[in-house]
């Protein structure tokens, strides 16, 4: 189906993919992982055709579909006009024959997606990933790369995603899969490759490896998981609603993407607190960081004064303390890896010592190494007496940083629950069924 | 380092066009005079500076407001608006004369972030509406209440108040308050929080807004700005230049100002160099026309080609 012999790819002075060959065949489930930078969407733009390699061949038999860990959408467009963009012309694209088609082409794929006459824009990220998928399917591609697809998806959502690619592969689709969550990759993928620094540096059949093992190899050393340090619960930081949050707390909202995780953020912002509160957005390369700017000048922005040699001076510490890996403060903070812009942001709010700390999906599309540094930041904060509200998608997040949980479904908060009581009734909650 | 060549290539690539246009239509000799009517005698240098000024003015306000991200088209308005307020607070003096020459442009500026705050009606279309009411306000002025005591043509009597002389030339306090001006615009931009987070909004709204700016409130700050920068060019030109006012006083400086900025990169120090060479373009053009009975257009026409070719090659094509 495909073979990838002896890619080599740099982008000025970095090698992005150092001499990478890889074979798929037809109706196979391949999974690639790797950390951040280690070359896995290079390789897939080379396959998809969108970059061109230095050296090496790429041979593919039949079409090739990308989905891309960025949505490709027009949000001002229905479901049914962004499907139609997507699929070969079809006569008169009166509005009922396209939003006919859209729905025939979404029953085929198989993937709930509900009116397809809603505008894009108000769709959740949760539903744009699946529109993605079913325009990357409704090609028929023989080959399909699904970029980080389950980062934004819920557990259901994401067995869901699971069903449809097993489907495909049964009918003989190959499926290249990128992702970090590695027990999902184990679930899925009938072969693992593991990249690491733009090389493949181990393959093996998914049953041969457990979720160690396959950190083991991504990781090149493993760095011992600081002991969280201990908290002490202080007084009522936030208190509106049934949402209380008190100094030294990290309570976590879960629940399905779209269920107003996004509002309640955006609502917090309009709090008298919010000036003495710090926000890491979800959508961190939007709203987090102003990507021209250099990391001096992103992390002085919401300081009062601004003094270029100072401001230098505190970024050069910055980087120091939170290990950001960058050339200088002056280095454009948009030629960054997201998980060193994620850092920038974290030092940046998180250097105010917040009262507040409302992170919101703040490890999506992280690799392991920069998700456990956000955590232990995380944690390190609320030990310094900051009240921290976690809102992700990521059970295993949330399970692993919070004291409490609320489960947030239609825009409701659930009463405040215990990590025992949230491992039992979660799903039900998140599901709208209890 | 880029873009100043770019800017540079720009900015030649116009005059090699205009001179080849010369060549074509038999003015061999077109350059020279272009270059002798605007640089080669004190009365040619006093004649660029002069044109410079008003150039400048317009052009650090256009800088200030795309920088903000703010899309003031409507410096010509700004201008005329400046003019108009300094003519009638002339008999306070020069200084109050200019103070209201600022504030009017300012103000005039203000009705576009109202609009775009209150309907979110979008600046591109109602800073150039703004500048047809401007035009015809001041034609109603210059026919009406503000015209010449002795009705005989459609101007104002000589402002009471104007700037004073640089020792025995033709050049006047302005040009020192223009590139005074251009240095307290890159201060601001680049020495002070408030033109950081003015940077900051017009690169990356949303994260700006993240970062915990109030961009409702930095969108009328800068367009004050802006339009103050143009109401000042529009008072200097007043009282250094003109002293009456009269029907068609822009004359298109305001526009120009887009150019100005553009070929300086918004960048307020380099500013300077492009109102000067359109300064340059300007007065030599006029040479043209009185020794060699070509159309002062000329300039218009080394304008336009020098915003086509940094609409081609500098940053300012489309995102794809």
């Amino acid at each position: 189906m495909l073979t990838i012999r002896d890619i080599t790819k740099s982008f000025g002075a970095n090698r992005a993919l150092d001499d990478v060959s890889l074979v798929v065949a037809a109706g196979e489930i391949v999974a690639i992982v790797g950390e951040n930078g280690a070359g896995k969407t290079t390789l897939m733009r080379i396959v998809a055709g969108e970059l061109a390699p230095d050296s090496g061949t790429v041979t593919l038999n039949g079409s090739v579909a990308m989905v891309h860990q960025h949505f490709m959408l027009v949000n001002e467009l229905t479901i049914a006009e962004n499907l139609a963009l997507a699929l070969p012309p079809f006569g008169f694209a009166t509005r009922r024959a396209v939003e006919n088609v859209a729905e025939a082409t979404i029953a085929e794929s198989g993937i709930e997606l509900g009116d397809v006459r809603r505008r894009v824009g108000e769709l959740s990220v949760g539903e744009k990933s699946k529109l993605e998928l079913i325009k990357a399917i409704a090609r028929r591609p023989r080959l399909l790369v699904l970029d980080e697809p389950t980062s934004v998806l819920t557990p259901h959502e994401s067995e869901e995603l699971f069903r449809v690619i097993r489907a495909l592969a049964a009918g003989g689709t190959a499926i290249i899969f990128i992702s970090h969550k590695l027990p999902e990759v184990l679930a899925i993928a009938q072969r693992i490759i593991v990249m690491r620094g733009g090389r493949v540096v181990a393959e093996s059949a998914a049953n041969a490896l457990d979720a160690t093992k396959l950190a083991d190899a991504m990781v090149a050393r493993r760095a011992t998981p600081a002991p969280p340090p201990a908290r002490s619960i202080g007084d009522v930081v936030l208190q509106r609603d049934d949402l209380t949050v008190r100094a030294g707390e990290i309570v976590a909202i879960i629940g399905v993407a779209g269920n107003g995780q996004a509002e309640l953020a955006e609502s917090l912002r309009e709090l008298p607190l919010a000036r003495r509160a710090g926000f890491i957005p979800e959508d961190r390369t939007r709203d987090g960081l102003v990507a021209e700017m250099s990391i001096a000048e992103n992390i002085a922005l919401s300081e009062s004064s601004w003094r270029p040699r100072d401001a230098v001076q505190r970024a050069a510490r910055l980087i120091e303390t939170y290990a950001i890996r960058a050339q200088s403060p002056a280095q454009a903070a948009g030629s960054l890896s997201g998980g060193n812009q994620q850092k920038v942001i974290l030092a940046r709010e998180l250097d105010r010592k917040p009262l507040l700390l409302v992170a919101a999906e703040p490890t999506r599309g992280l690799d392991i190494e920069s998700t456990r540094f956000v955590h232990d930041e995380l944690r390190v904060a609320a030990a310094h007496g900051s009240a921290v509200l976690l809102i992700t998608s990521d059970l295993d997040e949330a399970f692993a940083l919070a004291d409490t949980l609320h489960v947030i479904y239609r825009g409701r908060l659930s009463e405040r629950l215990s990590p025992v009581e949230a491992a039992e009734r979660a799903p039900a909650l998140m599901a709208g069924v209890a | 380092m880029k873009r100043v060549v770019i800017a540079l290539a720009a900015g030649a690539a116009a005059i090699i066009v205009v001179a080849l246009a010369g060549v074509a239509t038999g003015h061999r000799d077109l350059l020279l005079i272009l270059l002798r009517g605007s640089l080669g005698s004190q009365f040619a240098l006093e004649g660029t500076l002069l044109k410079a000024v008003p150039l400048l003015l317009t052009g650090l306000s256009v800088a200030l407001a795309f920088r903000a991200g703010v899309w003031n088209i409507g410096g010509e308005g700004q201008f005329i608006a400046g003019a108009l307020a300094a003519f009638i607070a002339s008999p306070l003096g020069v200084v109050a004369a200019l103070l209201a020459a600022m504030l009017a442009g300012a103000l005039w500026a203000s009705i576009a972030s109202l609009m775009r705050l209150w309907r979110n009606a979008p600046e591109v279309l109602t800073t150039i509406l703004l500048n047809f009411i401007a035009i015809h306000l001041l034609g109603w002025c210059v026919n009406g209440p503000l015209q010449e005591p002795s009705g005989q043509y459609p101007q104002s009597d000589v402002a009471i108040a104007s700037l004073p002389s640089l020792g025995a030339t033709e050049l006047h306090l302005g040009v020192v308050l223009a590139v005074l001006a251009a240095i307290a615009a890159w201060f601001l931009l680049y020495r002070t929080a408030e033109g950081l987070r003015l940077r900051a909004t017009g690169l990356n709204p949303h994260a700006a807004r993240g970062a915990g700016i109030n961009i409702r409130a930095q969108i009328v700050r800068a367009m004050a700005l802006s339009g103050a920068m143009a109401g000042l060019g529009g008072g200097i030109e007043l009282l250094g230049v003109t002293h009456r006012l009269f029907e068609g006083f822009a004359s298109g400086y305001g526009y120009s100002g887009i150019a100005v900025a553009l070929l300086a990169g918004l960048h307020p120090l380099a500013t300077i160099i492009s109102s000067t060479f359109f300064g340059a373009l300007v007065t030599g053009a006029g040479e043209l026309q009185r020794s060699a009975n070509i159309s002062a257009q000329v300039a218009t026409l080394g304008q336009a080609l020098v915003i086509l070719a940094l609409a081609l090659f500098g940053r300012y094509r489309a995102h794809d």
